[in-house]
């Protein structure tokens, strides 16, 4: 089986990047053996490409969840462990349990939201990897993974849609 | 009827607005625009020495030295003390919870509806909510006056075997403001590693170190665009109501006490508004100063931008005007005796051409001026109505603490309160807040270069019959 090589193509504009990524499709190389990397958020939509799937919406809800458990504690919890009888009043009641549930809860919510982003995009890495500077003066590079013997093919056709470069692709430090 | 797009370097029709003045119709290469903000980064002329310098000698000198002397004073060498027990410390600490409103009021609430003015300052809204949230905690803990005992607000079973109160309001407040902290914090971080990604690639020696830990290995890969998309999408929905419930749980602090003046059941929303009012006035400032002494930022921030933080002042300034006299008509009418004194003390007595000024400065300046398209639109007369408006709240914080404090149910206590080293003190934060903005603004990128390209690439100019109209596209 002949060797997997992995390129960049940098384009300059969006619409020769999208008919790149078509392109790519249909010489055989999969949708996961490509990464489209930008200066601006592209959509699948634009792109043209499969959703990606992202786990922050459900960490969120989990944090949620777990905050507003904290604020039951808060609330609830240590008014039992350590009680505080004030005359004819109730030691958990309803009106300030609301408020410590609501800031617990959302608390809770964008605490594991924040750290959701960073567990689905593996932040912080500092690994070397493939990447060229240019792309955050909004350039759009196609990382793609070919076989040898279809890359020049490959190379011609993107050039033919106006790549501004292909290189080997090589990890470098950030 | 027939729309067809055309191309945005087509002459626009004679006599309509000039398109290009519009940053959104006036794109330019992304690199030229990562240039420029960068730019405005490492140039510093020796003016912004002289003005670091001076504000870190006052800093020294009212914050760090006045700070000091407090502690090792007591709280005696301040102006509280029966009935005012409540003095400028609590005043500035409501004051600068209110500034902070501004950048997620700002940033949030304005992602959310799509509102696209908003892109090339929110983060300079944003960074005003975290400086403004230490400005609000200094103010707490010098309150406190022993502060190496500030622990004690923890909720952990300490030796009296007795935790926090949780049912208190002002146990709320701890919960609340530190939960807009750490999401204030977290929400102005996430929209910048992109740019701080853009700064890496740009930078070398001791900066490219300094951004390259701070981008956390950001590319812009699909993956992480859309991670961080969603997250900020959750933010922006999550932390409106955080903002909301802080500045109406700082008013809790006020009305669930039964004091003439404080017992209001629309305490709430009238500081949330007061918040508002004072945080987008300086949102306002401080573009306009961003604009004037920043290179480069005349391109980003242009007359569109002041002219729509001019509406919301004037928006915002009206439903301040309700609440204030919704609150003052029902006490007013409520025919309670000492607060019949207490609305006469406040109109009358002593401190009088404050609670006029505030007014002045609040309702009949605004209203008088920015409906005007032209003074919203100048730099300088934005600058001032800001300045007024911010004077004018932190008049109202004062009238509602310390000058309300005066009038209470028992009159052999009555005494006006007369600050001392508080003044100095809040002199230290207004100068330490400007400094760290200062320091900020050398440090990251104020404007958020990639949200301004997104804004720029979803912008276009459609023709409608004869006339050219601006377009906006749903990419994001």
């Amino acid at each position: 089986m002949s060797e997997i090589k992995t390129f960049l193509a940098l384009f300059d504009e969006i619409d020769p990047a999208v008919a790149a990524i078509d392109r790519l499709r249909e010489q055989g190389v999969k949708d996961d053996q490509m990464n489209v990397i930008s200066g601006i958020p592209l959509t699948d939509h634009i792109l043209g490409r499969p959703r990606i799937w992202s786990n922050v919406p459900r960490l969120a809800l989990g944090g949620a969840v777990a905050g507003m458990l904290f604020g039951i504690f808060l609330a609830a919890g240590i008014t039992n462990l350590y009680p505080l009888k004030i005359g004819g009043q109730g030691l958990v009641n309803g009106a300030p349990t609301v408020v410590l549930l609501f800031e617990m809860t959302m608390l809770g919510l964008l605490a594991s939201t924040f750290i959701g982003v960073f567990l689905d995009s593996t932040f912080p890495s500092y690994r070397p990897k493939e990447y060229i500077a240019d792309i955050s003066d909004g350039k759009i590079a196609i990382l793609y993974s070919i076989q040898e013997e279809k890359v020049s093919e490959v190379e011609n056709m993107l050039n033919s849609l106006g790549a501004q470069s292909i290189t080997p692709s090589e990890r470098q430090p950030l | 009827m027939v729309a067809t797009a055309e191309p945005l370097k087509q002459a626009h029709t004679v006599g309509a607005e000039d398109p290009h003045e519009h940053l959104m119709l006036d794109p330019k290469p992304r690199g030229e625009m990562n240039g420029m903000v960068m730019d405005a980064m490492h140039t510093t002329s020796w003016k912004f020495w002289v003005v670091a310098v001076f504000l870190g000698l006052i800093v020294l000198t009212c914050l760090l030295i006045s700070w000091g002397y407090l502690i090792a004073e007591g709280l005696g060498v301040a102006g509280v003390n029966r009935p005012s027990f409540w003095g400028i410390f609590l005043v500035n600490t409501v004051y600068w919870i209110g500034i902070s409103h501004a950048g997620t009021f700002v940033s949030a609430l304005l992602r959310v509806m799509k509102a696209e003015f908003r892109r090339p300052f929110t983060r300079a809204a944003e960074l005003m909510t975290t400086f403004g949230l230490i400005q609000a905690g200094f103010s707490i803990f010098m309150h406190m006056g022993r502060v190496w005992l500030a622990y004690w607000l923890f909720p952990y079973p300490n030796v009296r075997t007795l935790w926090p109160n949780f049912h208190s309001p002002l146990g709320w407040d701890f919960l609340a403001i530190n939960t807009y902290l750490m999401a204030s914090t977290m929400y102005l971080f996430l929209p910048l590693i992109p740019d701080l990604a853009m700064a890496r690639d740009r930078s070398t020696g001791w900066r490219k170190v300094f951004y390259r830990i701070l981008s956390l290995g950001f590319r812009g890969t699909e993956g992480e665009w859309t991670h961080l998309r969603t997250g900020m999408t959750i933010f922006a929905w999550a932390i409106i109501p955080v903002m909301f419930s802080v500045h109406t749980i700082v008013a809790w602090d006020f009305a669930a006490a039964t004091r003439p003046g404080w017992s209001s059941t629309i305490f709430g929303p009238y500081f949330v508004i007061g918040a508002l009012q004072s945080g987008i006035a300086a949102v306002g400032m401080v573009v306009v100063l961003i604009r004037a002494t920043m290179k480069n930022m005349k391109y980003f921030i242009r007359p569109e931008h002041l002219d729509a933080l001019g509406k919301l002042m004037l928006i915002v300034s009206m439903i301040w005007a309700y609440f204030f006299f919704n609150d003052y008509l029902v006490q007013w009418y409520g025919g309670d005796k000492f607060t019949q004194m207490l609305l006469e003390f406040h109109e009358k007595g002593p401190m009088g051409w404050m609670w006029f000024g505030m007014l002045i400065c609040n309702v009949a300046i605004p209203f008088l001026t920015l409906w005007n398209k032209k003074i919203r639109r100048n730099p300088s007369m934005l600058f001032t109505i800001g300045l007024l408006i911010n004077v004018g709240m932190w008049f109202e914080r004062y009238i509602i603490i310390p000058v309300s404090l005066t009038i209470n149910r028992m009159p052999f206590t009555w005494k006006l309160y007369f600050p001392r080293i508080e003044i100095l003190l809040s002199i230290g934060t207004l100068a330490f807040f400007v400094l760290i903005y200062m320091i900020a603004s050398r440090l990251i990128p104020l404007v958020p270069v990639w949200e301004v390209q997104e804004g720029q690439l979803a912008h276009g100019l459609r023709k409608v019959g004869k006339a050219e109209v601006k377009t906006v596209s749903e990419i994001e």
